[in-house]
């Protein structure tokens, strides 16, 4: 846990020191005042700072003995779980632009509430439809939210 | 008086029938929302925006507000039946709910936090029309600079009360504030951090990200850590007796108060007011040894709190623009989308949806009242969908979200990149809550403070000179000094970010 938090307050310092190189590339004060760079600059610089406080009292903290329990990164049956989420939303993401909403969608419910523990075909059928080409007609026809469709049209 | 022909013109509006469909649909919406396990107000009310995408922004609103107070009284569900709260607010009703329940009372529990809820909610919304304008009206005579303290000033105190480590909750509000400076300069227009993205001129979306944090980062924990078998304890009837009401007429009284008041002040959380109540119906009872094993007066006094708050939270977000939580926060995201801006102009520039927005408040309760008291045996059976069903129609909805607000797959992919980064945060304990309302506030805080900027020449002694703004910016150094002496006796009311 402890480890976990000074990678994840480094990680934070790297982004504020960033931010402040990069508010560096913009004018800091104009003549109407403060410039685009103005408030990123404060900004991330009093970041930078807090950053670096947090990782030193993170360090002298004293080590707790249930941190060594507790694992930050997703593992087991719950860890592949996880990960049948994380990869099948990204997949979906990538799919919906060339097969369009429909489909990609159908195949996401499909496999996500088998990675789930799902295991009757005909309950997974029925959701898959709904969830996509149900929800495809509700929110393109009745709330007129476009969604996305496959350049063949469907 | 004014406030009072408003009001009535307000419920003229407020009770058309498409606008009543709006909140019973958001009422129903939101109950389910609470019902579910590990899905809170700020979640639900984020993954059901795209609902109402085509509605108008009155309506939008009017529905996304009764999704957060049913969600608020949802959670009471799960805590009473099964010990499991379906949202943070409702942790402090676990503790006699599910006694009362495995007593065989749970209808008692139900019914009285149905009750308590009503009275709470009510009457917190008659409170927020006697307070808000005259608020509105003394916020109108600000200037940028005080706007701008105003907004440091409500963001520490979410800071101060949000997180258990205050040097992690300020850099997380520097995070949340960094983030939202992405794309063009507000005053000059000038491109910032988007490193010629074309997707990120217009800023990073809120309503992805606030998906990402809260949809998908609390549906990747759920996953995680599972649970398959709950013991659900059986509902018999679900009124409580006439002893029983009779017993709890003061705990909502009481909790009404404490839960008003505690919405008032940013950054406070649901839970708090809830605690509070319960410890003091507990001080005050003439029983205390009860409380724990099953006293009405446990329930009635946590819920009621917890709805009166849920209200009360609404002032400064009209009065004065601050969102109090991240469930406001994403009700205020929902106002920007639809092109309204909370704060103190709102009263004077749209009296009509201000005021047909506050009614239906109150004609939300209502509907709640009359959806919980009968049908929470229907609402018990939601219970029993099983994860794999509520994840992946959870995640169609946060996809749909994301995308349908711009049509852009880009936003599908930073909602995705913020779930997983909610998802460590979370489990690394760094507070979310303020860095989400540093990202609503981000744009608003940087356009007040160089406006005040240009007035002054560039000096920073304008604030000097303005007493309001000078006062309001000492709130941060007494709420930052408060913390640094180590309030040991605080620490059990702070707020997880769970809302």
């Amino acid at each position: 846990m402890r480890q976990g938090r000074l990678i994840a307050t480094g990680a934070m310092l790297v982004f504020c020191l960033f931010a402040l190189w990069q508010s560096l590339l913009l004018s800091l004060t104009d003549r109407l005042g403060p410039g685009p760079g103005f408030f990123p600059f404060w900004l991330a610089l009093i970041g930078a700072v807090l950053a670096v406080a947090l990782l030193v009292t993170t360090f002298r903290e004293a080590a707790d003995p249930s941190d060594a329990e507790t694992r930050i990164l997703p593992h087991g049956e719950g860890g592949k779980r996880w990960l049948a989420i994380v990869v099948l939303l990204a997949a979906v993401t990538v799919a919906m632009e060339y097969v369009g909403f429909r489909i990609a969608m159908l195949v996401f419910n499909a496999v996500l509430v088998v990675a789930l523990g799902e295991r009757r075909w005909w309950v997974i059928a029925v959701f898959s439809i709904l969830g996509s080409v149900g929800v495809y007609y509700v929110f393109t026809t009745w709330l007129d939210v476009l969604l996305p469709v496959s350049p063949f049209g469907f | 008086m004014e406030a009072l022909g408003h009001l009535l013109s307000g419920f003229a509006a407020a009770l058309s029938w498409y606008y009543l469909l709006y909140a019973f649909v958001g009422c129903v919406l939101g109950t389910l929302i609470g019902v579910l396990p590990g899905l809170g107000p700020a979640a639900g009310t984020a993954i059901l925006i795209p609902l109402t995408f085509s509605l108008d922004p009155t309506g939008a609103i009017i529905m996304l507000s009764a999704i957060y107070y049913g969600a608020m009284y949802g959670g009471t569900i799960t805590s009473v039946l099964i010990n499991v709260p379906g949202e943070a607010a409702s942790v402090v009703t676990c503790i006699d709910g599910h006694q009362m329940a495995r007593q065989g009372r749970a209808g008692s529990a139900l019914g009285i936090a149905a009750i308590g809820s009503f009275v709470g909610g009510t009457l917190a919304t008659v409170a927020l029309v006697v307070v808000a304008m005259p608020l509105a009206t003394l916020a109108l005579k600000f200037g940028p600079a005080e706007f701008f303290a105003l907004m440091v000033a409500g963001l520490c105190l979410v800071v101060g009360l949000a997180g258990k480590n205050i040097l992690a909750a300020l850099l997380m509000t520097v995070i949340g504030l960094l983030l939202a400076l992405i794309g063009l300069d507000p005053v000059r227009g000038a491109p910032r951090f988007t490193f010629g993205i074309e997707e990120l001129f217009d800023g990073i979306g809120f309503v992805p990200v606030v998906m990402g944090l809260f949809g998908v980062a609390e549906l990747l924990l759920a996953a995680e850590t599972r649970q398959t078998h709950m013991i659900q304890a059986e509902l018999k009837s679900w009124m409580p007796t006439r002893q029983e009401c009779k017993d709890s007429v003061g705990a909502i009284g009481r909790g009404t108060v404490v839960g008003f008041v505690l919405g008032l002040i940013p950054g406070v959380g649901a839970i708090v007011p809830t605690f509070m109540a319960y410890v003091l119906e507990k001080r005050v009872s003439k029983t205390p040894e009860r409380f724990g094993k099953g006293a009405i007066e446990g329930v009635a006094s946590a819920e009621t709190a917890n709805n009166a708050y849920a209200n009360a939270s609404m002032v400064p977000l009209l009065a004065l623009g601050i969102p109090s939580s991240p469930t406001i926060a994403v009700l205020m995201g929902a106002f920007i989308i639809n092109g309204i801006t909370p704060g103190p102009f709102l009263f004077a520039e749209q009296p009509k949806l201000v005021w047909t927005v506050i009614a239906s408040f109150f004609v939300g309760n209502v509907l709640l009242l009359i959806l919980n008291l009968p049908l929470v045996g229907l609402w018990a059976k939601l219970l029993k969908i099983p994860f794999s069903y509520m994840c992946a129609g959870v995640l169609i909805f946060c996809v749909i979200g994301a995308y349908g607000l711009k049509q852009n797959l880009f936003d599908v992919w930073v909602m995705l990149g913020f779930g997983i980064i909610g998802y460590l945060l979370r489990k690394l304990d760094f507070p979310i809550a303020p860095a989400i309302l540093a990202l609503i506030l981000g744009p608003m805080m940087e356009k007040s403070l160089r406006t005040t900027l240009e007035i002054s020449g560039g000096s920073f002694a304008i604030f000097l000179d303005r007493p309001v703004a000078l006062a309001l910016l000492a709130i941060p150094v007494i709420v930052v000094g408060f913390l640094v002496f180590k309030p040991r006796s605080l620490a059990p009311l702070r707020e997880s970010d769970a809302e």
